[in-house]
């Protein structure tokens, strides 16, 4: 039998700051779009900050989800740059660039979070107003970011726990 | 792998009735994957199969559904708890279509989704099987996507 506690800095810097470096190498390296982290803040509701949601979640030593969120019109133009072609929201490649976007942001980030945790696949949320059910015990993390593009927004809300084996 | 659409009903079925005790009925309107105000719940699996089970019901049903988990009254449960009935619903769900499934396989945590106009696509999937089933005289669905290479799948 194994136990789960929830640490007591659950949520701190050393959980946040991998994502702010990560988003930028991704962007530089993979789309060739310079990425501007923004100060991040906290948010307290469940609508996501904009209508295209690429969602990644932790499982292990992290549990929660991470949600890159983009407005459509940037959602396009960053997938089509990160795939090479023009890609729109009808597409079935959009969904696929979104969600290979996510998965090397939130996986370049975990290298560095230094723990055993593991992510699942993508799933891509598209329409205007959803919201996504978040951990109500820690503090959804919003890392704005600029692009020469438009603007999107990373949503962390993660939170460290001890997983003790038997 | 395969899915047979019955078996995914009866799945259904054996949830609703034992979790809920409320009855359904197949879905006979053609009106799965068209919906107003809706919850939808997404379970990752990965391992020996890898895809995703996808639970969608309309908001009311989501309500009526936590009202019945929390023991209390539709107009009085939060949006919390509908969001908390609706993927433990879809974690219920899941860990029934693992059983059926080569092992080792591993559920990830639902991923709670609550809108009025959206659609879910999981990334590299197909979609291998979608069931409709009536509750509360509402069309709700269980999706089953394959992860498959260069595809993916609408919900």
């Amino acid at each position: 039998m194994s136990s789960v506690a929830t640490t007591s800095a659950s949520l701190s810097t050393k959980l946040i700051v991998p994502f702010l470096t990560s988003v930028q190498s991704v962007f530089a390296m993979m789309v060739k779009v310079e990425a501007k982290a923004g100060r991040p803040f906290l948010k307290t509701d469940a609508a996501v900050t904009h209508d295209v949601s690429s969602i990644i979640g932790f499982s292990g030593e992290i549990v929660g989800n991470v949600v890159v969120s983009f407005p459509t019109t940037v959602a396009e133009k960053l997938a089509s740059a990160f795939a090479g072609t023009p890609l729109t929201v009808k597409d079935a490649d959009f969904a696929d660039a979104l969600g290979e976007l996510a998965n090397m942001i939130v996986g370049g980030a975990k290298k560095h979070l230094g723990v055993s945790a593991s992510i699942t696949c993508p799933s891509v949320i598209i329409g205007t107003g959803h919201h996504l059910a978040r951990l109500r015990d820690v503090p959804c993390v919003v890392i704005p970011c600029a692009t020469p593009v438009g603007d999107f927004a990373v949503e962390v809300n993660i939170k460290q726990v001890e997983c003790v084996k038997p | 792998m395969t899915f047979n659409s019955e078996d995914i009903y009866e799945l259904a079925d054996i949830v609703w009735s034992t979790v809920l005790a409320l009855p359904i009925e197949p879905d006979t309107s053609g009106s799965v994957g068209r919906r107003p105000r809706s919850m939808a719940a997404c379970i990752q699996i990965t391992g020996g199969w890898n895809g995703a089970i996808v639970l969608d019901c309309p908001a009311s049903v989501a309500r009526h559904a936590a009202a019945i988990m929390f023991q209390t009254q539709p107009a009085q449960v939060s949006m919390a708890d509908i969001q908390d009935a609706i993927g433990e619903l879809a974690n219920i769900v899941g860990g029934h279509v693992k059983s059926l499934l080569p092992q080792p396989c591993h559920l990830s945590l639902p991923t709670v989704i609550e809108g009025g106009d959206y659609s879910t696509r999981v990334p590299g999937s197909r979609l291998v099987s979608r069931v409709g089933f009536v509750c509360d005289g509402d069309t709700a669905s269980i999706s089953i996507l394959e992860k498959a290479e260069a595809r993916h799948a609408n919900v």
